[in-house]
């Protein structure tokens, strides 16, 4: 099974995280809400398959290209 | 010889070439689900329209002359939709679809006659790179690559290219010269294969993870559009070719506007945010604006925070060069910047209007963008968009901050500027502006510094851009679609057969 890893776009922090592991998600779900710029910025799923693994935590900052989940296709 | 003799072999000569590389080879290609290089044609062209050029050339080799029908590369001429077109269709069951020195003056001669007859030129890519032992030694030096404009793109017509399973040499430099490139999921695109580059770096090297859709799609930028199957790529070149002229001294071909494309202008209020930090989906506002789902969107998975779409309003070809706050809130990287430069040539090439949709809080700094050369590839947008000599009008949705103001068309870099009365025009966001400009703390003087940041935010509103005539209107966002019909009508009459000048054609592909 392959594995896809969820990278983040842009430094920011994490507002909301929208998904719990084990979860089903279709590629372009969101599956998180950046705060970056004043602006709230979805983190959208890259492919389908299951949440694996959640990399970080609510109200934790994040950095362009940091992994942030990982999704089982 | 008798004229039934004379018959007899030009038809036995005619079914050797016309069975490619044998029944085994392409019955175990009907089994991986793929067409062969003649099938391909039949999907891609209209019925009958099919004329060859090379039917009978063979490898030039006495050894190999039996085994190469039609040597490995059949060309021709046929239609799209009634309009002409020249093809190449890479037989890969002869030899690889190998380049070699007759093959080679096929694709001249088509490539010629396409630039000459003012025709597009499709290339159905799948080939190993250069034939053995055709390119050895200083024989194949001196008689394989001897045309020196091989690789020279001046756009006189549009490229298409797909990439229909391993392509290295021609397909690849091919591809990469074209003004689209569609590719099938599981094809692979490299300077070399996975097994050479492999050998050569004494690394072990996965071919789809060098050359795969997912790497070009996302990373490379190369390929504008990825497909499943053989049928889907050339579907998506007959669409493509859709909104392009068959030449650079005509208009693109204009169609009937379909029912339903009026009147959506109040579900642009429905997608726009009323507030500022929230984003949306560009592409929904857009297919709102241009005829109805006549948006073709070119590179979707790449520089995403902007989107690129060939599309037709009020039944005529517009490239829409649009920011997508949906991604990165619309900042636009060095991956959009290339993506918007290369979309911005394609278009003046072929007499394609262009429409920018502006929403973005300007480009995205950093240490990562400035190492891969932000500032040059901003103003390569720059110097392109000078040089458009195409219609292009800007529309103001939101934010239009910094240079990228001037890069997304304001500033007279078009022929008309509109904004909707939630155009925000600062220099950047105020809250980094009261930091930067005044240096005042957040943290030891909150009072202060939110002094700052409010006086930052006056004059940012649509209408002090107004007032001095830079913003030339400010319309209602559900009259958007009827207002560009109209300005474009207007500032395409200054070309009266719609075609401009042309000063990118020969501007590269990739940037």
């Amino acid at each position: 099974m392959a594995q896809t890893k969820v990278i983040c776009e842009i430094n920011g922090s994490v507002w909301k995280i929208q998904i719990k592991e084990g979860d089903a998600v279709s590629e372009d779900d969101t599956l998180a809400i950046l705060e970056s710029m004043k602006m709230e910025i979805p983190v959208i799923a890259p492919s389908s398959g299951t949440i694996e693994k959640i990399l970080v935590a609510e109200g934790e900052s994040v950095a362009e290209g940091q992994d942030l989940m990982v999704i089982n296709e | 010889m008798p004229h039934d003799e004379m018959i007899a072999e030009l038809k036995q000569r005619r079914e050797r070439a016309l069975a490619m590389g044998g029944p085994e080879k392409l019955a175990k290609r009907k089994a991986e689900g793929h067409l062969n290089a003649r099938e391909r044609l039949d999907a891609l062209l209209d019925k009958d329209s099919w004329i060859e050029s090379g039917l009978f050339a063979t490898s030039h080799r006495p050894e190999v002359r039996d085994k190469t029908p039609g040597d490995g590369k059949i060309g021709g001429f046929g239609k799209v939709d009634g309009r002409p077109v020249a093809v190449m269709s890479n037989d890969f069951t002869t030899m690889g679809a190998s380049s070699s020195v007759v093959n080679g003056k096929k694709i001249r001669h088509i490539r010629e006659v396409a630039t000459r007859s003012g025709m597009p030129l499709i290339m159905l890519g799948e080939s190993t790179g250069a034939r053995m032992p055709d390119r050895m030694g200083a024989e194949g030096r001196a008689i394989l690559g001897q045309d020196p404009i091989e690789y020279l793109r001046s756009r006189e017509s549009p490229w298409a290219s797909a990439l229909l399973g391993s392509c290295y040499g021609s397909s690849t430099w091919y591809g990469c010269l074209s003004d689209f490139v569609v590719m099938r999921k599981g094809a692979t695109m490299a300077v070399a294969s996975g097994r050479v580059t492999s050998a050569a770096i004494r690394q072990e090297i996965d071919s789809e993870e060098l050359g795969g859709w997912k790497m070009h799609a996302e990373h490379s930028g190369l390929v504008d559009a990825v497909v499943d199957t053989d049928e889907e790529a050339l579907l998506a070149i007959k669409t493509w070719l859709s909104y392009l002229p068959s030449h650079q001294n005509e208009a693109p071909p204009a169609y009937d506007v379909p029912e339903g494309s009026q009147g959506r202008g109040q579900q642009i209020l429905e997608i726009l945010p009323d507030t500022p930090n929230k984003v949306y989906d560009v592409r929904k506002i857009i297919d709102l604006v241009v005829d109805k789902d006549s948006r073709f969107e070119l590179k979707p998975r790449y520089g995403k925070s902007i989107c690129t779409s060939l599309a037709r309003l009020d039944g005529k070809s517009i490239g829409v060069i649009a920011n997508n706050p949906m991604f990165k809130g619309g900042a636009i990287d060095v991956d959009a910047m290339k993506k918007a430069t290369a979309f911005i040539i394609q278009c003046d090439s072929f007499n394609i209007p262009l429409l920018f949709m502006v929403d973005t809080p300007g480009f995205l700094i950093g240490l990562e963008g400035e190492r891969r050369a932000a500032p040059g590839k901003i103003m390569n947008w720059m110097n392109a968009l000078s040089l458009v000599t195409v219609p292009k009008i800007s529309l103001i949705m939101r934010k239009s901050y910094g240079q990228a103001y001037l890069n997304m068309g304001g500033g007279r870099n078009s022929d008309e500027v509109l904004a909707w009365p939630t155009a925000d025009l600062g220099f950047m966001a105020a809250n980094v502006g009261a930091s930067v400009l005044t240096g005042v703390d957040k943290d030891k003087d909150p009072e202060k510094y939110a002094k700052m940041a409010k006086d930052l935010s006056r004059d940012t509103a649509v209408w002090g851009l107004a007032q001095l005539y830079e913003a030339h209107t400010v319309i209602d966002p559900r009259d958007t679609r009827e207002t560009l019909i109209r300005l474009f009508e207007i500032h395409r009459s200054r070309h009266g057969s719609g075609v401009g000048k042309h000063r990118l054609a020969v501007w590269p592909t990739t940037y």
